[in-house]
């Protein structure tokens, strides 16, 4: 090894070593002064969940199917604060924030301390999200940079890493692509009889005439809402779905924690979904949801299957487009089926 | 690796013809392919039906061919097309003018094209000043490392910092200027200027500081060029690789300045036009790069009528002047389409907007931090700036630097701004 080589291996050590002595001292500023202020612009659950975290026995992660109520319902409570009041005994906590899926809930959940040995996590699953519209979707960069806040390693070293976006940052342009890439040439497959899948991917479904009347004129309306419900559904899940990726990783880390947990299949909305598209359409989402509910029940976590639980009536959005927003009557429903299986 | 080969062979063959038209023959295909593949990826665009970059991939399925058009177009541009493609063309001219002798090792021609710290947005390097460092046998020197750092310290910091923490002031005031009020406007028109100045001098930093540690030595892109007193001083210290590349082998080819008042005219809007369109296939480019050229022609008419006295206040009269004008034109750099300007502007002179933006006070000590190393480094480079203070100092400034990239740095998305060029 020559002279000049030990010269900078030795000189390079010691300034690494530097460097490492500085960027630890500068995480205790960067905890202490700024972290609140990145965390209020861009993770702000972290906060909310070091506020309850060493309080309370259920955490309930949702997202807007958990809170989102409209002028009419009969009251504001969150399908979190159905379930609390049917166990009083336990303290409750609610995580909750419009969008978040299960890439943001694994990281908090690593976060979660294990010195509640008896603690239940309450996970929503949300169908929807498995598919490549969400994946895909155009708020994703964003999510995954909050959860680049979430994971627990040195603030100051997440704030680097974000700043370097490592993360999921693929552009808007690159998500269309993939989104497109899937609605093109994803098909669709059945092994019954019964289902027969004419229009074998996204683009195809969507592309036949739908609603027209005696006259051959499309009520346009009813047509787009009809797209919606395929884009939102005509999927099928198996293990290479990223999503499925997550919910085994989050399962994973809550066991190892000693903490159980429960996945709440929020309901969609079969009715519209069979009115709009048809059976093909509910079989898939049935088959799905029987695909997530086997997958995960043998893996040891309880899932609540809500998928048909509610009628179309109980979908605030119904008519506009294919979201879980209940009504108040639609959140009580799901907290007591949630609230009889904890 | 279409252009490498075809450039390669190309120089190869025209070097060893003696007849002129057999040269100017293999000079054509070299300068069709370069430019052909420039013009079908970049520019093609003004020519193809307007539909939704989405459906690109539709089409693939109807149309083969358009389809085929389209996808590549929107999706499949190579990186860094417009660097290498001008670097290759300024290897094939050399050669075409007997500057230099064509490279015989198809390897050593690769590395050129394709030397990764500067592949995607340059500096765009002459093959007399690359190609001898590529081959030269390379020791370990810690000197070298030491620049590298440093130069990669600043990029960074300049980039991560200062442009990405101003991008979201930016964009908010360019997609909606009406709604701000008016200094913030003017603040957000002129906070472009520094954005993309930041942007792509923090990426050409940290390319030269890649590159040092590999023992080779990149041309410096920028020297501080918002402390220029005249435009022609701004285009001596802005984008030098891209201005001398252009003044070499399309000014000059055209006749320089030794042809006649209107021909010189010609001349230079041409090349500021030029200029313009490289950037992208836009009209907003263009007058861009017209008024640029306009303001280099009204500056050297009036001086060629009455020089200046070069006093300090002259020239600090003429770098706020430049400082204006330069950032005024950014506006159309910046603008998606001209339907913008009369918006935009129009924001910049009424009074009705209520929003305000809010520097922080990690943005504001960064900016002043900056401005201080801008001053410091007008006649400097910050690598070498460091080598006359003193080890703690030097730390300090390590520390401070370190400081802000980690705590303060920008969060939200924002790639390089010349990654799309």
């Amino acid at each position: 090894m020559s002279q000049e080589i030990k010269h900078i291996i030795s000189k390079g050590l010691i300034r690494l070593i530097s460097i490492a002595v500085i960027v630890l001292g500068f995480n205790q500023i960067y905890t202490s002064y700024f972290l609140n202020t990145d965390l209020d612009n861009h993770g702000p659950m972290l906060l909310e969940l070091s506020h309850i975290v060493d309080t309370c026995d259920v955490i309930y992660f949702g997202e807007s199917s958990n809170f989102t109520t409209h002028p009419d319902d009969y009251n504001t409570l969150r399908i979190s604060d159905n379930i609390a009041a049917k166990h009083p005994n336990k303290s409750f906590g609610t995580i909750n924030h419009g969008a978040y899926h299960v890439g943001m809930f694994l990281p908090l959940v690593k976060q979660l301390a294990m010195s509640k040995p008896s603690r239940t996590i309450i996970v929503t699953m949300n169908l929807r999200t498995f598919n490549q519209d969400v994946i895909f979707g155009p708020s994703e960069a964003n999510l995954r940079l909050a959860s680049r806040f979430y994971e627990p390693s040195l603030p100051i070293l997440n704030k680097i890493f974000a700043s370097l976006n490592h993360y999921d940052n693929r552009s808007g342009h690159e998500r269309d692509l993939l989104k497109w890439k899937a609605w093109t040439y994803d098909t669709l497959v059945s092994h019954e009889d019964s289902v027969d899948f004419k229009y074998n991917t996204i683009r195809r479904w969507c592309e036949v005439p739908k609603f027209l009347d005696s006259a051959g004129i499309q009520d346009d309306a009813k047509r787009q809402l009809a797209d919606q419900y395929i884009k939102a559904y005509a999927f099928q899940i198996d293990d290479s779905n990223p999503m499925i990726q997550e919910f085994d990783e989050l399962l994973q880390v809550a066991q190892q924690k000693n903490i159980r947990v429960v996945f709440n299949l929020i309901p969609e909305n079969i009715q519209d979904a069979r009115y709009y598209i048809g059976e093909n359409l509910v079989w898939l989402m049935q088959s799905n949801r029987d695909f997530l509910v086997e997958r995960y029940a043998n893996l040891g976590a309880t899932v609540v299957d809500n998928l048909e639980l509610l009628p179309s009536k109980h979908f605030l959005d119904r008519a506009v487009i294919p979201q879980e927003h209940y009504d108040a009557k639609g959140r009580e429903l799901v907290g007591l089926k949630v609230a009889d299986m904890l | 690796m279409f252009s490498t080969l075809v450039d390669f062979y190309a120089a190869q063959a025209l070097h060893r013809q003696k007849v002129t038209w057999r040269r100017n023959v293999f000079l054509g295909i070299s300068l069709s392919a370069n430019l052909g593949l420039l013009f079908a990826f970049k520019y093609l665009v003004l020519f193809l039906p307007s539909v939704d970059p989405m459906i690109a991939n539709i089409y693939t399925v109807d149309h083969p061919f358009l389809g085929f058009l389209l996808q590549g177009v929107y999706f499949s541009i190579p990186v860094g097309i417009s660097f290498y493609t001008f670097q290759t063309l300024s290897y094939t001219l050399d050669v075409y003018h007997n500057r230099i002798e064509p490279e015989k090792h198809l390897g050593h021609f690769a590395l050129f094209v394709s030397f990764f710290p500067q592949l995607v947005a340059g500096p765009i390097e002459r093959f007399s000043r690359l190609m001898p460092q590529l081959k030269a046998k390379h020791v370990v020197s810690y000197k070298r490392f030491q620049q590298a750092f440093r130069l990669m310290l600043y990029g960074f910091f300049i980039k991560m910092c200062i442009a990405d923490n101003l991008s979201p002031l930016v964009d908010a005031v360019y997609d909606n200027p009406s709604t701000f009020t008016q200094w913030s406007t003017w603040f957000g028109t002129f906070a472009f200027g520094l954005q993309i100045y930041t942007d792509f001098a923090g990426y050409s930093l940290i390319a030269q500081g890649a590159a040092l540690c590999l023992g080779i030595s990149l041309m410096d892109n920028f020297k501080t060029p918002y402390f220029s007193t005249s435009i022609g001083e701004f285009w001596n210290r802005w984008h030098i690789s891209l201005s001398t590349w252009f003044r070499d082998y399309v000014y000059v080819p055209l006749g320089g300045n030794r042809v006649s008042l209107l021909r010189w005219v010609v001349n230079i809007l041409a090349v500021f036009i030029i200029s313009g369109f490289w950037h992208g296939a836009n009209y907003t480019f263009l007058i861009w790069g017209a008024i640029h050229g306009m303001l280099y022609l009204v500056e050297r008419l009036i001086n060629a009528n009455k020089r200046l006295p070069q006093t300090r206040f002259v020239l600090l009269a003429g770098g706020v002047a430049i400082f204006i004008c330069v950032n005024i034109a950014w506006l159309f750099f910046r603008i998606d389409s001209l339907q913008q300007v009369p918006r935009h502007v129009n924001a910049l002179f009424q009074t009705e907007g209520v929003q305000n933006l809010t520097l922080s006070l990690p943005i504001i000590t960064m900016l002043v931090t900056f401005l201080i190393a801008e001053i410091l480094t007008y006649n400097s480079r910050f690598d070498r700036l460091l080598d006359r203070y003193p080890t703690v100092l030097r730390w300090i400034v390590y520390a401070g630097l370190i400081w802000c990239i980690a705590a303060w740095a920008g969060v939200t998305n924002h790639p390089f701004i010349y990654f799309q060029f």
